[in-house]
């Protein structure tokens, strides 16, 4: 067994130790797996991410730009979503970063309502109508054209900040009223999936994996929470896609 | 080598499928491919040291470079670093003392290395190392000795079957930046991959070929 094997098997999310939310200090990142499963359709797997996300940061010796703990999975039975509120309310409100590695998007979503006061900014290919209707205007990243006609009305209503990914890619990377303080959430379903396959969401013109890096890496955002939903890594042999969660997750983190 | 000898050769799968050959076949300015098997000493990363075979079983004789042969593997003593670094320089010198140019195929960045000092030894100075990332030097005569360093682990991620970074070169940025080496490339070593040994390695495998076909290419130009 080579070395980066072995600390993968004694420590948590790119060598961090496991511990508890009580051994962060304020400014640290918490990170905290939900194995959530999406609710039915041909590309499960989403609840295999966060374990598979561990294993490939430690064979590449990911080196975060952050100091914390890996609080481990929780348990997806039962009241999951409540006690995954409770933790995030609780590191928040202790100035530590929830990194919540899901999951499928129910994941997100019970972040979302720990944080309702916090603006989002999103990678995802699909404007949600109740994020949408949060009362703070969100970014979306990596839109997807093929939206509901409602959708857009309240897009178009909230005069919220949103950029296709090939609009990305064509380099209008700028966002005018970029938060201070948001919760990012990236859904990985936002990348193509003819760059990275191991998504639960079919997005054809999705964005590029480093497409994606480089946007988040762009936005001076402090960012109150990370969320990454939507990877399902078994259906990617060449890990690709579990390396561009963990690039943009080591993006955000620098910025934050 | 006899006719016979070299019938018999002919089926074993060689670099690019150029005629197999041994130290006494070379000739000045002529191109000698070898295998280096040895991933554990520089920058190691085990499996490295299959890449030289990947690529010999992938190569089709077709665009063949027609001033190379394929000198099979230097001897290697990987558990052995003290015997091992003497044995490779001594193997490199005796290469390019007969005037033909040497590449290095496979492992890790030992080779480098290695090639490095038989490098200067063969030509009493320092010897350029040009690596393929960032920019190419280029106040170099055209007369100034270099080795040319080919990382394939500089491979974007999308090239690659186990990407350890999404952003890199690609095969096409790499053969450009290779026939655009400056000076007189005398040597040159191609590393730095791991390659899957089945089919998820096939892209990787027919790239990392491609750019050992430009190598060659730009080493039978010498000094352009």
């Amino acid at each position: 067994m080579n070395n980066p094997q072995k600390r993968s098997m004694l420590t948590g999310y790119a060598s961090l130790p496991f511990g508890e939310i009580s051994q962060c200090v304020a400014g640290d990142i918490g990170v905290l797996g939900v194995p959530s499963e999406v609710d039915s359709g041909p590309r499960m797997g989403a609840s295999l991410a966060p374990d598979a996300l561990r294993k490939m940061a430690g064979q590449l010796e990911v080196d975060l730009p952050a100091a914390g703990r890996d609080l481990g999975n929780l348990d997806p039975s039962g009241d999951w979503s409540g006690v995954l509120k409770h933790l995030v309310t609780q590191m928040v409100a202790g100035d530590i970063v929830p990194v919540v590695l899901g999951g499928a998007s129910d994941v997100a979503l019970a972040v979302l309502r720990a944080l309702p006061d916090l603006p989002i900014v999103a990678a995802m290919p699909v404007v949600l109508g109740d994020v949408a209707a949060r009362p703070e205007n969100s970014i979306w990243v990596g839109l997807n054209g093929g939206q509901p006609a409602d959708v857009w009305d309240q897009i178009s209503q909230r005069s919220m900040a949103w950029r296709t990914a090939r609009q990305l890619d064509e380099g209008h990377t700028d966002f005018s009223g970029m938060p201070e303080r948001a919760v990012l959430w990236i859904d990985m379903s936002v990348i193509d999936l003819g760059h990275a396959a191991g998504v639960v969401g079919l997005n054809p013109a999705g964005m590029k994996p480093e497409t994606l890096v480089s946007v988040i890496s762009a936005m001076p955002c402090s960012w109150q929470a990370v969320v990454i939903t939507g990877l399902a890594p078994a259906r990617d042999t060449r890990g690709m896609s579990e390396l561009a969660a963990i690039e943009a997750l080591n993006a955000a983190l620098r910025n934050g | 080598m006899g006719d016979t000898a070299q019938l018999l050769f002919d089926s074993i799968p060689s670099f690019l499928g150029v005629p197999v050959g041994d130290l006494e076949d070379l000739v000045p300015g002529q191109v000698a491919i070898a295998g280096y098997f040895c991933d554990n000493l520089d920058r190691p990363v085990a499996g490295q040291r299959y890449l030289a075979r990947q690529l010999r079983y992938a190569s089709r004789p077709e665009n063949a470079p027609a001033n190379a042969i394929d000198l099979g593997d230097v001897n290697v003593f990987p558990l052995e670093p003290d015997k091992h670094f003497p044995a490779v320089v001594s193997q490199c010198e005796a290469v390019l003392e007969t005037g033909a140019r040497i590449v290095l195929v496979g492992g890790d960045s030992s080779g480098l290395k290695a090639l490095g000092i038989a490098a200067q030894k063969f030509t009493g100075a320092d010897v350029t190392v040009i690596p393929l990332k960032g920019d190419i030097a280029g106040n170099l005569s055209k007369s100034q000795p270099v080795i040319l360093s080919v990382d394939l682990n500089e491979l974007a991620g999308i090239w690659m079957s186990h990407p350890s970074r999404l952003t890199g070169l690609s095969p096409a940025q790499m053969i450009a930046q290779i026939d655009a080496t400056p000076g007189n490339v005398i040597a040159a070593v191609v590393f730095g991959l791991a390659p899957a040994l089945d089919h998820l390695g096939t892209t990787e495998t027919r790239a990392a070929l491609a750019i050992l076909q430009a190598v060659a290419e730009r080493l039978e130009k010498g000094a352009p």
